[in-house]
């Protein structure tokens, strides 16, 4: 479950999932629901495979969506489902998506970069909780 | 998360100044000045803006005070608005999150000799062709590409490089900030996916609050400065706002990256992470510098393209060649940067880092660094304000100088966050609202110009306003915006 917050000039992403993977999956699709308008539009017609080494969970789920971003702005892939082996080394995922097509996807905000600010990843009540804004 | 009010201490301390005393917060080196007026300080209580001038603070080396403007709101790690100076020699730090993703952000203001008669039955033709050459919004790539190589001599010598290919004239440097080069830049220190993600945006305005207005002056405050700067009532105008695009984000992003350990390695806390900061004098520090002014080059490159591309619109509506229509450049100042410029401190010169995220220089009469053109009267401060109400063109003063590090505010600054201000705008056409205001505007996102609504922004005559009374910069004239493009 994940879901976009308010920040007085920026934007939140939040998610929700029962174990750390799920997590990081549920960020990314957060990530691609705050970059387009309709995230259904993306089709998971391509496979990419990321691996993110790192111990620091925060720095981790930084370090994912800041990939994520810039796949974009290079590659010009939206991503929007993913499967996501988190270890306590870091992350083996396979990310599917398309290349972004101006005919078929709107663009809803111009994320510039993933903020370290009140960046969280955190156990609540046996459930997986992350919070990252982003700059726009 | 929710947003939380500030509950702490705000001491007024003359001159639309209140103070956030050192003992607030355990590590505050310095105190916090916030300038505001009597309305403003009501709004800034409602968020952890004040809370990040604190943090701020606690940042090695830092000088004075922690500055912010009266248009302060809430950022991530420093608030917008905020100034903050550092010693080198007492171990200050750079920061990066203290310039912004996106380096040399700024604004450009382009005069010309036609006035409101002339261009008011041609504005929707205006803006239209505005809107279609002028690449905006998110993902958009420009009609200039730049190879790898190109785009390091972009970032190597500033718009120089593209006035040298006839994209505008040598004067344009003359009235730009740093005569829109930085020294000690070095491109070869920047990452190839920042290369990558700038060489096709040069001459693309973005997203956000970028846009770029057509204005009218429509009250002169000085007689006399409004003249040495070639401005005078009903007169039209273009202003633009954008910085360095994804190549200046990713400078930013690369050096958060390395500044990570930075804490741990030079002994000092963090009150956040997104306050990553290095001492300016060490290996992470120097190549931080070397790559944030390498970006700031390109930002003014963006800036100059986009100008230029300006100017063939006009020359192609009005049937008249740029120069024929006097559209010549007042100015370009940078609000998201760091300088290392010579300031007085207690009584002492001395070259401190200032960190402007969010502010604009504004120094006055007879600095060395003001053009020669306006050496007598002060630099033109250049302050967009929000697409209903105004924009402001001030001036340097003394009291900059004396108080803020020859600094000033740069904008409205926020009131509403971006989803407040779209479920505000819920069944409501802006673009239509705006028309019946006289603004004819177009965006080429959906929820762009909803976020953006004059209502989102805090009024700019109050910020105005402030700066004034505190004599950080003065008045000259007032535009009301005609037609605006946004991405």
């Amino acid at each position: 479950m994940y879901e976009l917050f308010e920040h007085t000039a920026d934007l939140g992403l939040r998610a929700t999932a029962p174990d750390l993977s799920s997590l990081f999956a549920e960020m990314g699709r957060c990530l691609l629901a705050s970059v387009v308008e309709d995230p259904a539009s993306v089709r998971p017609a391509q496979d990419v495979r990321i691996e993110l080494a790192g111990t620091d969970r925060e720095f981790l789920m930084f370090d994912w969506l800041k990939e994520l971003l810039l796949r974009f702005e290079t590659e010009q892939m939206l991503f929007a489902s993913f499967d996501v082996a988190a270890t306590d080394a870091g992350l083996v995922a396979t990310a599917r998506g398309e290349r972004y097509d101006p005919a078929r996807h709107a663009l809803a905000h111009e994320v510039k970069a993933i903020t370290y600010h009140e960046l969280k990843v955190e156990q609540v009540d046996g459930a997986w909780l992350a919070e990252v804004i982003v700059d726009i | 998360m929710t947003k939380t009010a500030y509950t702490g201490p705000l001491e007024h301390i003359g001159c639309c100044c209140h103070r956030i005393p050192t003992s607030y917060k355990a590590g505050m080196r310095v105190p916090g000045h916030i300038y505001a007026n009597d309305t403003l300080l009501e709004q800034l209580r409602k968020d952890q803006a004040p809370e990040q001038v604190a943090n701020v603070a606690t940042l090695p080396g830092i000088q004075i005070a922690s500055i912010a403007m009266p248009d302060i709101h809430w950022g991530y790690g420093f608030c917008i608005g905020g100034v903050c100076a550092t010693d080198p020699a007492e171990g200050g730090v750079v920061s990066p999150g203290g310039v912004g993703y996106d380096i040399n952000c700024g604004v450009r203001f382009v005069k010309t000799n036609l006035f409101l008669d002339d261009v008011k039955h041609r504005m929707r033709e205006l803006v239209r062709e505005l809107f279609e050459t002028v690449p905006s919004g998110a993902g958009r790539t420009g009609k200039y590409k730049f190879d790898a190589v190109d785009t390091r001599r972009l970032m190597g010598e500033g718009p120089k490089f593209v006035i040298g290919r006839g994209l505008g004239v040598e004067r344009d440097l003359d009235h730009t900030e740093a005569n829109g080069f930085i020294d000690g830049g070095d491109p070869e220190q920047v990452s190839d996916h920042a290369v990558k993600r700038g060489a096709e945006q040069c001459g693309t305005l973005g997203s956000g609050n970028h846009f770029m207005e057509v204005q009218v002056v429509d009250s002169v405050y000085d007689a006399d400065v409004a003249r040495a700067f070639g401005l005078e009532l009903n007169q039209v105008c273009v202003m633009i706002h954008s910085g360095s695009r994804g190549l200046g984000y990713q400078v930013c992003d690369d050096a958060l990256a390395t500044f990570r350990n930075c804490p741990q390695k030079y002994g000092f806390e963090l009150p956040d992470r997104q306050l990553a900061c290095a001492p300016a004098d060490s290996p992470e520090g120097r190549k931080y510098i070397a790559q944030m002014r390498a970006a700031a080059n390109y930002g003014f490159c963006n800036r100059q393209l986009l100008m230029q591309q300006a100017r063939e619109v006009f020359s192609s509506v009005f049937g008249r060649s740029w120069e024929d229509l006097g559209m010549e450049q007042l100015y370009d100042v940078a609000h998201n940067i760091a300088k290392l410029e010579e300031h007085t401190v207690e009584g002492k010169k001395k070259k401190v880092w200032v960190h402007r995220k969010g502010a604009t220089r504004a120094f006055p009469a007879g600095h060395p660094e003001v053009p020669e053109a306006f050496r007598a009267v002060g630099q033109p401060v250049i302050i967009p304000g929000d697409m209903g109400r105004a924009s402001w063109v001030l001036v340097g003063a003394p009291g900059a100088m004396e108080k803020t590090f020859g600094t000033t505010c740069h904008g409205a600054g926020r009131a509403m966050s971006r989803t407040a201000a779209k479920l505000d705008a819920a069944g409501r056409r802006i673009d239509r609202e705006l028309e019946h205001k006289g603004v004819i505007a177009m965006a080429s996102s959906r929820h762009g110009l909803a976020e953006e609504q004059p209502k989102a922004y805090k009024n700019v005559d109050d910020v105005v306003s402030t700066v004034h009374d505190a004599d950080l910069s003065r008045r000259v004239a007032r535009m009301r915006p005609l037609g605006v493009i946004k991405g």
